[in-house]
C-alpha cells in the first residue's frame, strides 16, 4: 500500500493508539516524565505540543523536502519556538495564571522534542502535506492523551487533588510527582496498551525495545522486526557508517509486511555456529565422533 | 584553583547527584534509544558536552546583559533556542564543508545537539544562578550524565531481555519503563526528597 492510500482512519488508529508515540515509540518522554505532574500542566504541555508538532510537520512536508537533513533539524527547533514562545509570553504577561518554574522551563523544550524530529524526518518530509497533517494530528492526540492521563493520575495520587481541587485522600504518594512515579505509571499503561492492541489489533506486530545487538547476541528473526525499528531507522542509520547505504525506499508509517534485517547475522563462537547448524537440521555431533 | 574546583563539583553533581537524564527526564528518549547502540556512546558524550558547554557559555554571557536579565522566560527561551541553532549550524557547516563529514556523522551531530538536554542546560544554569565555571561544569556533566544513563539502560535492557520470568504483557517497553523507573528512584535517593507525604 502506498502512502497515498493510507486513510485517515489508518493513520489515526495506528499513529495514536497502536504505535503510540510515548508508550510504544518512547519519544517525547521528557515533558511527560518531568513536567506533567498536574492536570493543568499536562494540558498546557499537550496544547503546546499539538500546535508545535502540527505546524512543524506541515511546514516540513510543504517546503523542507529538498533541504538537507542537517539544515532541516534546526528549522524544526526554530519553528517550534516560534509557536511556543509567543504562547508562553502571552500566559506569562497577559493572563493572571501563575506558572510553575518547571512549566516555564519545560514548555519551550517541547519545541525540541524527539516526537517532532522523528515524525518530521520519518514521515512528513516523505509524504504529502495532507498525510503529514493527519499523522501529526494523530500523534499529537496520542501523546496528549498520555500526557493528560498521567497528569491527572499523578495529581490525584501525588498531591491529593485534581485540577487544583483538594480531594483529601487518606494517603498521598509524593513519589508520583517525581519522574520515578511517572515512569512506573507509564510502564503499567504500556502493558495495558499492549494488552488492548493484542486483543483488538492482533494483526499489528507487537513493538519491543530490545537489548543492544552485539556479536554475542542471537540474530533477530524476520518476524521480530517491529514498527519501533521502522521508526528507529533514523537512529539506526547513525551507527551503520561502515556499511553501504541501503537502496532508498518510499517510507510509510505502517509496514504491510515485516522488514528484513539489514545487517547479516554474525556468528562468532563455535557454540553459536553449532546451534545454527542444528537449527538447519545439520548434525554437528557426527563430525566430532569421526 | 577555585574555578577548577567549582567546575568539577558542578560536573560531578550533574552526573551523580542529580543525573539530568534519570532524575529530571531530560534527553530520556534519546538515552533509551542510544542505549541500544553502545558503540556510539563516546561520540554522543563528546558532542553533547561540547554543545552544552558552548551554548552554556554563550547564554551565560547573554544573560549578563541587563535587558535579557529582566526578560521573561519566553524571551529567554527564544534566545537560548536561537543560540543553540546557531551553534549547531556553525558546527555542522564546518564539519560538512571543511572536514567533509559523512551524512551519518551529520545525523549524529543533529541528534546530539538538538535535544532537550542541551537546550535545558542554559535554563538550569540561569535558575541555579551558576557562575561561568559552574556553567561549563554543568555542560561537561550533561554529556557524562547522558552516557552514564545510556550505559545503565543498555546493561539493564539485556538483562530484561534474557529474563524469562517477566510476564508476557510486561515484556518489551513496559519492562523498560519500570527498569528506568528503578534507576530514576536510585538517583532520587541522593536527594532529600520523600516518596510519601
Amino acid at each position: 500500500m502506498s502512502n497515498s492510500e493510507l486513510s485517515f482512519k489508518d493513520i489515526f488508529v495506528k499513529g495514536a493508539v497502536i504505535y503510540n508515540p510515548v508508550l510504544i515509540q518512547l519519544v517525547g518522554l521528557c515533558p511527560v516524565v518531568a513536567a506533567s505532574t498536574t492536570l493543568k500542566s499536562a494540558v498546557m504541555l499537550s496544547a503546546a505540543m499539538c500546535v508545535s508538532l502540527v505546524v512543524t510537520c506541515v511546514l516540513a512536508s510543504a517546503v523542507l523536502k529538498k533541504v538537507p537533513r542537517w539544515v532541516r533539524m534546526p528549522v524544526y527547533l526554530l519553528t517550534g519556538l516560534l509557536m511556543i514562545c509567543p504562547l508562553l509570553w502571552f500566559v506569562e504577561t497577559k493572563t493572571l495564571a501563575t506558572l510553575s518554574l518547571g512549566i516555564k522551563i519545560y514548555l519551550p523544550l517541547v519545541a525540541i522534542n524527539s516526537v517532532t524530529a522523528v515524525h518530521c524526518e520519518q514521515f512528513a518530509v516523505k509524504n504529502s502535506v495532507k498525510t503529514a497533517f493527519y499523522d501529526a494530528a494523530a500523534v499529537s492526540l496520542g501523546a496528549s492523551g498520555i500526557f493528560i492521563l498521567t497528569g491527572a493520575v499523578r495529581e490525584i495520587l501525588g498531591s491529593s487533588s485534581i485540577a487544583g481541587i483538594a480531594l483529601n485522600l487518606p494517603i498521598t504518594l509524593k513519589g508520583m510527582t517525581l519522574p520515578f512515579g511517572c515512569l512506573v505509571l507509564l510502564g503499567f499503561m504500556a502493558a495495558a496498551l499492549k494488552t488492548l492492541t493484542g486483543r483488538y489489533y492482533a494483526e499489528a506486530p507487537a513493538p519491543e525495545i530490545r537489548a543492544p545487538r552485539t556479536r554475542e547476541t542471537q540474530p533477530v528473526s524476520e518476524t521480530e522486526i517491529t514498527e519501533v525499528e521502522i521508526f528507529d531507522e533514523f537512529w539506526l542509520e547513525q551507527e551503520a557508517e561502515t556499511q553501504p547505504e541501503p537502496a532508498p525506499e518510499p517510507k510509510q508509517i505502517i509496514p504491510e509486511e515485516p522488514k528484513e534485517e539489514v545487517s547479516a547475522p554474525k556468528y562468532t563462537t563455535a557454540a553459536e555456529i553449532d546451534e545454527l547448524l542444528r537449527s538447519l537440521g545439520i548434525d554437528t555431533e557426527g563430525g566430532d565422533k569421526q | 584553583m577555585k574555578v577548577i574546583s567549582d567546575l568539577l563539583i558542578t560536573a560531578l553533581y550533574t552526573v551523580f547527584v542529580q543525573n539530568l537524564v534519570l532524575s529530571t527526564g531530560l534527553g530520556m528518549s534519546e538515552a533509551i534509544r542510544v542505549s541500544t547502540k553502545p558503540g556510539t556512546f563516546g561520540r554522543f558524550a563528546v558532542m553533547i558536552s561540547g554543545f552544552s558547554v558552548v551554548t552554556s557559555i554563550l547564554c551565560s554571557l547573554i544573560d549578563s546583559v541587563p535587558a535579557v536579565e529582566q526578560s521573561t522566560y519566553a524571551v529567554r527561551a527564544a534566545i537560548y533556542g536561537a543560540v543553540l541553532a546557531g551553534v549547531y549550524l556553525l558546527t555542522a557547516t564546518i564539519m560538512r564543508f571543511v572536514f567533509k563529514a559523512s551524512s551519518k556523522l551529520m545525523g549524529t551531530l543533529g541528534i546530539a545537539a538538538l535535544n532537550t538536554l542541551v537546550l535545558a542546560i542554559p535554563f538550569i544554569n540561569n535558575s541555579a544562578a551558576y557562575s561561568l565555571a559552574d556553567s561549563i561544569g554543568s555542560g561537561i556533566g550533561a554529556g557524562a550524565a547522558f552516557v552514564l544513563a545510556a550505559a545503565m539502560i543498555s546493561k539493564g535492557a539485556r538483562i530484561i531481555e534474557e529474563n524469562a520470568d517477566i510476564p508476557e504483557v510486561f515484556k518489551g517497553t513496559p519492562a523498560m519503563f519500570l527498569y528506568v523507573a528503578m534507576l530514576s528512584l536510585a538517583f532520587t535517593g541522593f536527594s532529600s526528597t520523600s516518596l510519601f507525604a
